[in-house]
């Protein structure tokens, strides 16, 4: 017998059939682009509004709050291509009893959930979200340097990283809360505060979101490193909080493997 | 109606066995006023305490009663239907006597009571953190259980005859994210309507948004005269009235498309 | 007596308890469930001990509720027992290790392992790389599958547009893939009109001819029992009533035998010989104990003109359902 795929090659390989799979469906495109472009115009109508009232929000300038709601955007489309969807069947396996298959391949289960769905139409969020980072980066009339758009790069990076980690270690924990489709609403309720820099909220709301779900360092650190709020520095902690939000969600995982026990028999 | 008691009982029934799902969903509902409120506060901070009208502790007052007008705003969702005719459920329901619109209805009215249980440690912290300003009087209250109610069967009626689009094409999602978009600006969700652009809240005024959103909210926190509520406690009715002959003729004529097109 | 290490599947007091929360009625209740949950133990199988020997087809038999599935999750590695141990080729299953999940195949009628969005020939191609499975052998195990079943056709087609028993065709092409050699199956054929399952049989029962492969199948169908299985263990409230071939089945669960008989002048008073569960005016069939099969069939002949007889088992159906309605399980002596 050969040797069984490694992770990369199942990835693409899943990739591929995914992506091939969702081309025949090109009125999604359409459907998406609809919607990505209304989420996109409430949040410039939002941030319209603010800047009709004032010139400093919290010491953000509109054009730094832009770079802001773009990243929001960008690793939003992330979300909804590659992480949401596999949420999504997680949940319906475990209600149907189907995980049962995931658990019997000779394959590490939180990969195999973890790649095996794919939203292509989601990467027009992704491509918006990069269209109004460039937008504010012009806005403000920053210059940033190969070296900034490295560290940014990496910064997103790790923000992917992060908000799967989240996502993956919420959904796991709800294993046992059957019927926990709002689950996924309540995550959507939450990526909301970071649609807005989080030097705004209250101390407890900044620090909810820096440590116990650390949106912080997924979207406001990335738009502060192109916006040159902050220093490359900066990236070092995002990698850290990265690494240790993988670490814990694959924790949390294996937990939630022992204790699963399916929703019938 | 008879039905209408156990209905609403089971509603409650189901809802509490989810007691985590509950407190998560308030839980995540506490975030996006928390959101616009500081978000707005400081605004108003920046301007000297106050923006349009309305000072910090109004703004505090508005957000937190948003919480709960959220809680009631709940209705079945027009995605669902296209997962019922999908999965063949809709023919449970049309062989049963009683239309679903009563059962969806009474099942989330039920579960109103259980999530606005809640609500209420919630409401507490959010008051405790935030310094929310009241203007009180018995009208408010009253006029503010009416027209939460209100709100209710306005919004539900809307997102049920909004769901009837499903029958029609698989891609509802799409015209229900417009609607949601709509509403999230017409509404007084994002913000009061005083604070946008005054042709947004002269649209607004045409529209039944606001009658789900802002007007509970501004009755309980004071902002609105005792005529006022209830002119929009009329405008409730009026809506109720209008959505529901909206549904009712849309709904005939899906049904019998369901019944030529089939699963 | 074969060597341990060769035997499949050994399972020796295997046990598992779950424990589940008490359901709250009433509204009062259900407010006081908020701040205190009440559970109770149910011993969904109690020290069950089998083995499997290699190439063997055995039935799984119980009623709802007696802790079938439970054995077979965790016998898959689904589910960690409460006590006792299980062996699955040499591996502990709930240790998950690759090479033992390389080697075994898990099918559950009515529930899609493939890719709901996917064409089957794409579930195929992931199944290739997750399970290893060489280019070549793969090409040949899938065109051998797909003509044997006769799915070229839809093996294009989204899972999701297939009927159930297309899906089931799809699933279990897509389990034997990577040639498993145990092979549980959890009612595969539930739901699916006579012929599918006829389809499915003969397939799984050519792969186990071929291969020599062990089987595990759990059935309400008696008609996969009594085509596919040479042997039956019956499990029930967690436990095992019976562990054997097919046959004996109606020998130790059932005490009486069905008597056939055609013949125009039968007498009136058939009742006082046995039951009667049949009469018509020249046929009629009679339930007897074992022991008074000859006598009656002997008294039938003398006094009737009788053209036909025979003497049949009770029915399985029957047998089994007996089994599982009576109290210990044990021969059902009780006459009418």
């Amino acid at each position: 017998m050969s040797r069984p795929a490694g992770p990369i090659h199942l990835a693409r390989l899943h990739f591929k059939l995914g992506t091939l799979n969702e081309l025949q469906y090109r009125v999604n495109f359409w459907v998406q682009l609809l919607n990505s472009a209304l989420n996109l115009a409430t949040g410039l109508i939002a941030i319209a509004v603010v800047y009709n009232q004032t010139d400093s929000l919290g010491g953000w300038t509109s054009g730094q709050l832009l770079a802001v709601l773009g990243v929001h955007v960008l690793i939003g489309g992330f979300l909804k291509t590659f992480v949401v969807p596999n949420m999504w069947s997680l949940i319906r396996d475990v209600q149907e009893g189907t995980l049962d298959y995931t658990l019997t391949r000779p394959v590490d289960s939180q990969l195999i959930v973890s790649i095996r769905q794919i939203n292509i139409w989601s990467l027009i969020d992704v491509a918006l979200g990069v269209g109004v980072v460039a937008w504010a980066v012009t806005d403000i009339q920053a210059d940033p340097s190969a070296g900034d758009l490295i560290a940014f790069f990496v910064a997103l990076l790790c923000g992917a990283a992060i908000v799967y980690a989240i996502w993956l270690t919420a959904v796991t924990i709800a294993f046992k809360a059957v019927d926990i489709g709002d689950l996924m609403q309540i995550l959507n309720g939450v990526y909301e505060a970071g649609r807005w820099p989080v030097t705004i909220y209250p101390l407890w709301l900044r620090g909810s979101l820096t440590v116990v779900i650390p949106l912080a360092f997924a979207i406001t650190v990335p738009a502060e490193i192109i916006s040159e709020r902050i220093e490359g520095w900066w990236l070092i902690a995002a990698l850290g909080v990265a690494s240790a939000a993988l670490a814990v969600s694959r924790l949390i995982w294996k937990w939630g493997i022992r204790n699963y026990s399916g929703a019938s028999a | 109606m008879r039905y209408y008691r156990a209905g609403m009982r089971i509603g409650f029934q189901r809802e509490i066995q989810y007691r985590v799902r509950a407190f998560l969903m308030l839980f995540g509902f506490m975030i996006e006023p928390t959101i616009y409120l500081v978000v707005w506060t400081s605004v108003a901070d920046a301007q000297g305490g106050e923006i349009a009208g309305l000072t910090t502790g109004t703004l505090a007052a508005y957000y937190i009663v948003w919480t709960l007008v959220r809680v009631y705003n709940l209705a079945y969702a027009p995605d669902a239907w296209e997962w019922r005719i999908r999965e063949g459920r809709l023919n449970e329901f049309l062989s049963q006597p009683i239309h679903p619109f009563h059962r969806d209805f009474t099942f989330f009215a039920g579960a109103k009571f259980v999530w606005t249980l809640a609500w209420i440690p919630v409401a507490v912290f959010l008051t405790l953190i935030f310094d929310p300003v009241f203007d009180w009087a018995v009208i408010n209250v009253v006029g503010f259980v009416i027209a939460l109610w209100g709100g209710f069967i306005v919004r539900f009626l809307m997102l049920y005859a909004l769901g009837m689009i499903n029958f029609w094409t698989t891609r509802g999602s799409a015209i229900f994210g417009i609607f949601i978009a709509s509403e999230l600006v017409l509404s007084g969700r994002l913000v009061p309507l005083e604070l946008m652009p005054q042709w947004i809240s002269d649209i607004a005024a045409w529209l039944p948004f606001k009658w789900t959103f802002q007007f509970p909210i501004d009755t309980f926190i004071g902002r609105l005269s005792p005529q006022e509520i209830v002119s929009g406690i009329g405008f409730q009715a009026f809506w109720s009235i209008v959505l529901g002959l909206v549904f009712v003729l849309v709904w005939n004529r899906a049904i019998r498309r369901y019944g030529a097109v089939g699963n | 007596m074969a060597n341990p290490l060769d035997i499949p599947v050994v399972v020796d007091a295997l046990s598992k308890t779950f424990k589940v929360p008490v359901r709250e009625a009433g509204l009062g209740q259900s407010v006081m469930s908020l701040f205190k949950r009440e559970f109770r133990d149910v011993e969904a199988v109690k020290e069950i001990r089998f083995t499997l020997d290699a190439g063997e087809i055995v039935g799984f038999l119980g009623p709802n509720g007696a802790g079938k599935t439970t054995t077979i999750k965790m016998l898959t590695g689904l589910l960690f027992p409460t006590a006792g141990t299980a062996r699955v080729l040499g591996h502990e299953p709930w240790r998950r290790e690759k090479e033992l999940l390389r080697r075994i195949a898990l099918v559950m009628g009515q529930r899609n392992n493939l890719a709901w969005d996917l064409p089957a020939v794409d579930s195929f191609e992931l199944n290739k790389a997750i399970y290893g499975i060489p280019e070549d052998v793969f090409q040949k195990r899938k065109g051998e599958y797909i003509e044997i079943l006769d799915v070229a056709d839809i093996a294009t087609k989204p899972i999701r547009n297939l009927s159930l028993g297309e899906r089931m065709k799809m699933e279990i092409v897509a389990a034997l893939l990577h040639g498993p050699e145990v092979l549980f199956l959890d009612e595969p054929t539930i739901g699916l009109d006579v012929t599918m399952q006829r389809r499915l049989r003969q397939f799984i029962l050519d792969y186990n001819a071929q291969n020599g492969a062990t089987v595990l199948l759990t059935s309400h169908y008696m008609a996969d029992v009594s085509a596919m299985v040479s042997r039956v263990v019956v499990i029930d409230h967690g436990s095992i009533l019976y562990d054997g071939p097919l046959a004996g089945l109606s020998d130790r669960f059932s005490a009486h035998k069905t008597i056939r008989v055609e013949a125009t002048d039968l007498p009136e008073d058939l009742g006082q010989l046995g039951r009667v569960l049949e009469r018509n005016p020249a046929r009629a069939s009679i339930e007897v104990r074992r022991e008074d099969v000859s006598t009656v069939a002997g008294h039938l002949l003398a006094v009737a003109t009788v053209t036909d007889l025979a003497i049949e088992e009770t029915p399985l159906e029957d047998v089994i359902d007996r089994v599982f309605t009576s109290e210990s399980g044990g021969s059902d002596d009780t006459q009418n």
